[in-house]
């Protein structure tokens, strides 16, 4: 096809594991937590996978070929994601098109993570050589830092107010408390979230992640493969990713999302305003903006002004991120870029329970690897269920 | 307490450290004539145009604030003491964008910096190591 779409392959299951605050879990058995659950819900044993793509911050030194091992598994594509919080998305289409290639029939797209507060602040101390030699040295307070100097700037250029971000935040734990694997359980009001411990003004808590533990799975196969289970097929109908966007801007205050969104909304023949919901990448409410508007949903410095007119709740006219997200949900390290994967899928797929919606098609956005003053990757897909 | 983190002295950043502890800002500068920008952090290349030879530069060591933010909750807990403090984006004359803190206490909390000229001071980071931060000119 001319369009570059990933016709041919299908999500076949979905797992996720409980997200938990402590484990005394390893990440191998998150991992294979998170694949077992996918497995039976796609109706795959665990020797039909033959492609294998995982990110896990705290795997080495272990990698995906040791994972393989561990799980018995012998496949003949492996990835493991480089990509941060834009890994999930990176893998799942990767994996689409090794199986179009035919280098592989059924590959696990999996993340997983062991973090709490202070392993996930000691990972982000060293998280790269540029972090570790001029980031570190100074102070900067981990992504909480970097993405504290991305909201003041956002909010000085563009005029959004903490108050702009907190309608966000406060739409996601409303999602977030139909999930019942959310860790944050109560709502959160606006005097809440105005009144937080600063942890990096204008960032107070709520505008930061909870580090947790956990993993989460698709699986991915050979459309002929996979019987339609009555309309529980789910496509890719269009993707992308780039990488260190634009060069030489840090403060943009774009992602990158702009440079092949064109591109990805021809290979889906639909545009943002067809979108049913929209899973972004939400490890700070104002990354999330930024993607609202590079996915062409609003123009630049659009999106305070674009969400006041709507409700991001399960129940509105513009649900986002109907899971809670990584902010009221949990970031369980690389498993934050796979979070909104699986809540595409599980909405797809009407397996959403309290929090489902009526949707036949959405998107899901990944965003991450923080390096010297911002995140260097992005990625974004649109899937649909079958009709 | 662990001390704080420190860079790694390496075969590219040395003029960087070694001139930070003669309390001067030094840069790298790709030497294409086409080219002939300014660069940091320390690389093996320039990222402005890929050519492989940078020469070292002193630099004024002025710039402007491009964004801030007061740290409450510093990565490391050696920095934990001197919390809250302002971790700046500087924009140096020469061109690149420098990450560093405001040697500053006491500013009005509404201060806002954006857009504020500063100028490098140097400050003992370890026993072994000086380095830049900056003040209000």
């Amino acid at each position: 096809m001319a369009t570059g779409g990933y016709e041919g392959v299908v999500i076949a299951g979905v797992g996720q594991t409980r997200y938990e605050k402590r484990t005394e879990k390893t990440v191998q058995h998150l991992l294979w937590e998170a694949l077992d659950a996918a497995l039976g819900s796609a109706g795959f044993p665990m020797r039909r996978v033959d492609g294998l793509a995982v990110t896990a911050f705290v795997l080495p030194p272990d990698n995906v070929t040791v994972v393989a091992e561990h799980f018995g598994l012998e496949p003949r594509w492996l990835s493991q994601g480089a990509y941060g919080g834009a890994s999930g998305v990176i893998g799942m289409l990767h994996g689409a098109r090794a199986i179009q290639a035919g280098d592989a029939d059924v590959v696990a797209c999996l993340t997983a993570d062991v973090f709490d507060v202070a392993s996930h602040m000691d990972l982000m101390d060293r998280f790269n050589s540029s972090v570790r030699d001029y980031l570190g040295p100074y102070g900067f307070g981990g992504p909480n830092g970097i993405y504290a100097l991305h909201t003041r700037l956002y909010m000085d250029r563009y005029g959004a107010t903490r108050e702009d971000f907190g309608k966000q935040a406060i739409s996601q734990r409303q999602n977030a408390l139909l999930n019942p694997n959310a860790l944050f359980k109560t709502p959160l009001t606006m005097e809440e979230y105005l009144n937080a411990r600063p942890i990096a003004d204008p960032l107070r808590l709520y505008d930061c992640v909870l580090p947790c533990s956990g993993g989460d799975c698709v699986i991915l196969a050979r459309e002929d493969l996979v019987a339609s289970q009555g309309g529980r097929r789910v496509r890719i109908l269009g993707g992308g990713e780039i990488h260190n966007f634009p060069v030489e801007d840090v403060f943009s205050l774009r992602g990158g999302w702009e440079r092949f969104r064109d591109r990805m909304y021809e290979q889906a023949g639909l545009g943002p305003s067809d979108m049913e919901f929209v899973q972004l990448y939400d490890d700070y409410p104002v990354m999330e903006f930024v993607q609202l508007e590079s996915l062409g949903f609003c123009p630049p410095g659009g999106a305070a002004e674009f969400l006041r007119k709507r409700d991001t709740t399960v129940g509105g006219d513009f649900p986002i991120n109907t899971g809670g997200g990584q902010l009221s949900a949990g970031q369980a390290g690389a498993s934050g870029g796979m979070i909104g994967v699986v809540e595409a899928v599980l909405q797809l797929r009407g397996e959403a329970g309290a929090r489902q919606l009526r949707a036949r098609r959405g998107m899901v956005s990944g965003y991450g690897m923080v390096a010297y003053g911002r995140g260097l990757s992005c990625s974004a897909a649109i899937l649909a269920r079958e009709a | 307490m662990e001390p704080k983190p420190s860079p790694r002295l390496t075969a590219i950043n040395q003029p960087f450290l070694r001139g930070s502890n003669r309390d001067e800002l030094w840069l790298q500068r790709c030497v294409q004539p086409a080219c002939r920008k300014f660069v940091f952090y320390p690389r093996v290349c320039c990222p402005h145009c890929g050519a492989g030879a940078l020469t070292w530069e002193q630099a004024t060591g002025r710039g402007q604030v491009v964004s801030f933010s007061r740290v409450f909750r510093p990565q490391h807990e050696s920095f934990f003491p001197e919390a809250p403090y302002y971790f700046i984006a500087v924009r140096l004359s020469e061109g690149p964008l420098f990450f560093s803190r405001l040697d500053h206490q006491g500013l009005p909390v509404e201060t806002n910096l954006i857009g504020r000229q500063v100028r490098a001071v140097f400050v003992q980071h370890t026993p072994e190591q000086r380095l830049p931060l900056f003040e209000l000119c």
